[in-house]
């Protein structure tokens, strides 16, 4: 109980956060002049998850913890497809889960991309033969972009999404 | 206190059945084969004794014609070794005991799913991971079904639809939420039926990401399958391939090296800090305050570096192999994770320390989504969550595995069984493996990290502690390869819990318990 005076008795003190990670600023700050430039300032991003291992999950809420903090970048995640510029697909696609994909592809406005996330996501990866497996996430839906790993770490993830980028301002 | 010597001589008194039946593993599992007229009674006995349930499956030879075993699995307080009943089976069918063990029930629905098994008396007979997309009569594993692709049904008849558990009456009304939600998280399906704003019945439907992983393991060998065994759950990896592993350990007859066994912990513990590093982050944003969560994130991001540092990989994929693990850990490395653990504690001890300071924090948590003690050993509930229910419940203390049996973690157990509670134990679990990793490092031996020997034939049981509770592994190796693997993890029997504990809670405070808990799909989907 001692906490709850002091919250009310002691002065405030804000926490000074600081660390250093060069090559993460480097590629946010190329990735965000791309959003910039090719999405007016802001890339909003749905996750769908079809059947991963919930590792990629753990990454994809890292990017927007204080550590990567993403959102400066222009990025942010969604609550629903309908808001979303993107789709981010991680896990093999298994037979439960594919019409709700599909759905969620539906309800995403058009024009859209689609991100597989992941090495299950790529191909099915160890999940293949499976009855229980569709495939890969273009099985389901086409794919724009493929980040393999298991599961691909915060920085492989944005090095992907500006890949992505890269290729539609190309197009 | 853990009796090592096995329940063997007891259930030798309790059940009268001859000598040759019994049979007592290398881990002192006591088991016992039983036949289909002595079923009844035997279990009713279990019942009388207060066993709990720990697990059922079925498995079959690759013999054809031959008939389906059933394993049912129990333990005891105070004893280190499991019970395990064989059943093998005359008939197709086989008397439910859904009524005396409550969970027996999904196991029933899981099996009848998996090998057309049907349950006398079952109270429930829908399906379970096989969803209405799968054809009638089809059951994967089946040693008859090869496995490949199989037809889908689609779009689902109107009467063959997953039937949700009606709720009538004047002012209910439903709340459909799932597979996709609205978070970064796993998919799984809630159906509230609500009267106001108060919860008055929670049906959760589970398996969207059955991505069929026992099946998979067949065929394959014991090291291929190991990448299966991480696959189960993230978050859970270093549990889950310790259990594997220690499962053909035990079948084989391995030493793991004393080193080896250090690093193990180590890597276990480092899990389990991260794991609970989110729930306690998770539970903070849940009460909007992601203030309080900021610290438990990055403590949680340096862990997984910490992770990736000592192992080449942020979720330990790929650091444990049969028999030891991959890569060795310098001395150095561990100097400095000492180093680190010591400003970890300080700052975590804060961070914790400044949000339970909150009132709004502390309004939010106490008293909200209570699990009753009198649920834990009917639904086998395990972990952080029955120990905030006043239950001493811990693979680790209870069936000592690796290096537990000599470095012994020290448990808290409150009573109160709601948000606040589990919150109060996950944060003093996080204290405690600091402790552990501190005194493996303190006492680490030098020498092979790597047992030498050959894996055997044969099948073992083993179970570990993770971050959410009780995982239960079992595997039968014949002829060099995997006959039968099961997996149940803690998350399999624990989503339960919340199906108790969010009545007459109020919607909003649904996603706070959900945290509280933080279970996982992929783990209990397979």
């Amino acid at each position: 109980m001692v906490g709850m005076f002091d919250n009310i008795m002691k002065p405030k003190i804000t926490e000074n956060f600081s660390f250093e990670d060069a090559e993460l600023e480097e590629l946010g700050i190329a990735l965000k002049n791309k959003i910039d430039k090719v999405f007016g300032g802001s890339l909003a991003i749905r996750e769908v998850d079809t059947g991963s291992d919930n590792s990629p999950e753990i990454e994809l809420v890292n990017l927007t913890t204080p550590y990567y903090d993403i959102e400066r970048f222009g990025i942010s995640f969604v609550a629903s497809p309908r808001h979303s510029d993107a789709l981010i697909v991680t896990g093999p696609v298994t037979r439960n889960m594919a019409l709700a994909l599909r759905k969620t592809y539906d309800a995403t406005p058009e024009p859209k991309l689609v991100i597989a996330l992941g090495d299950d996501a790529c191909d099915g990866g160890i999940f293949k033969n499976s009855y229980a497996v569709l495939g890969g996430v273009d099985k389901v839906i086409p794919v724009d972009m493929k980040i393999p790993g298991n599961p691909p770490s915060p920085k492989e993830i944005l090095k992907g999404l500006f890949a992505l980028i890269r290729q539609i301002e190309r197009q | 206190m853990v009796y090592v010597n096995g329940l063997m001589p007891w259930c030798h008194r309790l059940f009268s059945l001859p000598e040759e039946r019994f049979s007592v593993s290398q881990s002192h599992d006591t088991i016992i084969s039983i036949q289909s007229s002595e079923f009844e009674k035997v279990i009713s006995k279990i019942y009388d004794e207060s066993f709990t349930m720990v697990c059922i499956f079925a498995s079959e030879s690759a013999v054809p014609d031959s008939k389906p075993t059933l394993t049912y699995v129990f333990e005891r307080t105070g004893y280190a070794g499991f019970l395990i009943l064989k059943l093998e089976l005359s008939t197709e069918n086989v008397i439910s005991i859904g009524l005396p063990f409550p969970t027996a029930c999904l196991y029933e629905r899981e099996i009848r799913d998996g090998f057309g098994i049907e349950f006398i008396n079952a109270k429930d007979n829908r399906r379970l991971f096989l969803h209405e997309n799968y054809p009638k009569e089809f059951h994967p594993l089946r040693k008859t079904f090869r496995n490949r692709p199989v037809e889908t049904i689609q779009p689902v008849p109107p009467d063959e639809e997953y039937q949700f558990k009606k709720v009538h009456g004047e002012g209910v009304y439903q709340i459909p939420v799932g597979p996709v939600h609205a978070g970064i998280i796993e998919p799984g399906h809630f159906r509230f039926s609500v009267i106001g704003e108060s919860i008055y019945n929670l049906e959760v439907r589970m398996f969207w990401k059955h991505r069929g992983i026992e099946k998979l393991a067949e065929g394959k060998t014991p090291e291929q399958a190991a990448a299966l065994a991480e696959a189960v759950s993230g978050d859970e990896t270093a549990a889950n391939t310790w259990a594997y592993c220690t499962a053909v350990e035990r079948i084989s007859g391995m030493l793991v090296p004393p080193r080896a066994e250090h690093l193990r912990l180590i890597f276990a513990e480092m899990e389990r800090i991260y794991s609970l590093l989110g729930d306690m982050a998770g539970m903070s944003i849940d009460v909007a305050y992601p203030v309080g969560a900021c610290p438990f994130f990055n403590l949680r991001e340096e862990i997984l570096r910490w992770n990736d540092n000592l192992s080449g990989s942020r979720f330990y994929k790929g650091a444990f192999v049969i028999g030891g693990i991959r890569k060795d850990v310098s001395a150095e490395k561990l100097t400095e994770l000492t180093q680190y653990l010591k400003s970890f504690s300080e700052r975590y001890e804060d961070a914790v320390r400044s949000l339970l300071a909150q009132p709004s924090v502390i309004d939010r948590f106490d008293t909200t989504g209570v699990v009753r003690s009198e649920l834990v050993a009917p639904l086998n509930l395990t972990g952080p969550i029955a120990r905030a229910s006043g239950v001493p419940t811990d693979v680790r203390i209870d069936h000592p595995y690796g290096l537990y049996s000599k470095l012994i973690p020290r448990i808290k157990i409150l009573d109160g069984g709601d948000v606040l509670c589990r919150f109060n134990i996950k944060a003093d679990v996080i204290k405690n493996s600091v402790e552990l990793i501190e005194r493996a490092i303190g006492e680490m031996p030098v020498g092979p990290i790597l047992a030498e020997s050959k894996v055997k034939d044969g099948s073992a049981l083993s179970a570990v502690e993770s971050s959410r509770g009780q995982n239960v592994h079992w595997v039968d190796i014949r002829n060099g390869k995997i006959e039968r693997y099961k997996v149940r993890t803690a998350s399999f029997c624990n989503w339960i819990a919340i199906e108790f504990a969010v009545l007459n809670n109020i919607v909003p405070d649904f996603p706070l318990i959900n945290k509280s808990m933080n279970l996982s799909y992929a783990g209990t989907d397979l």
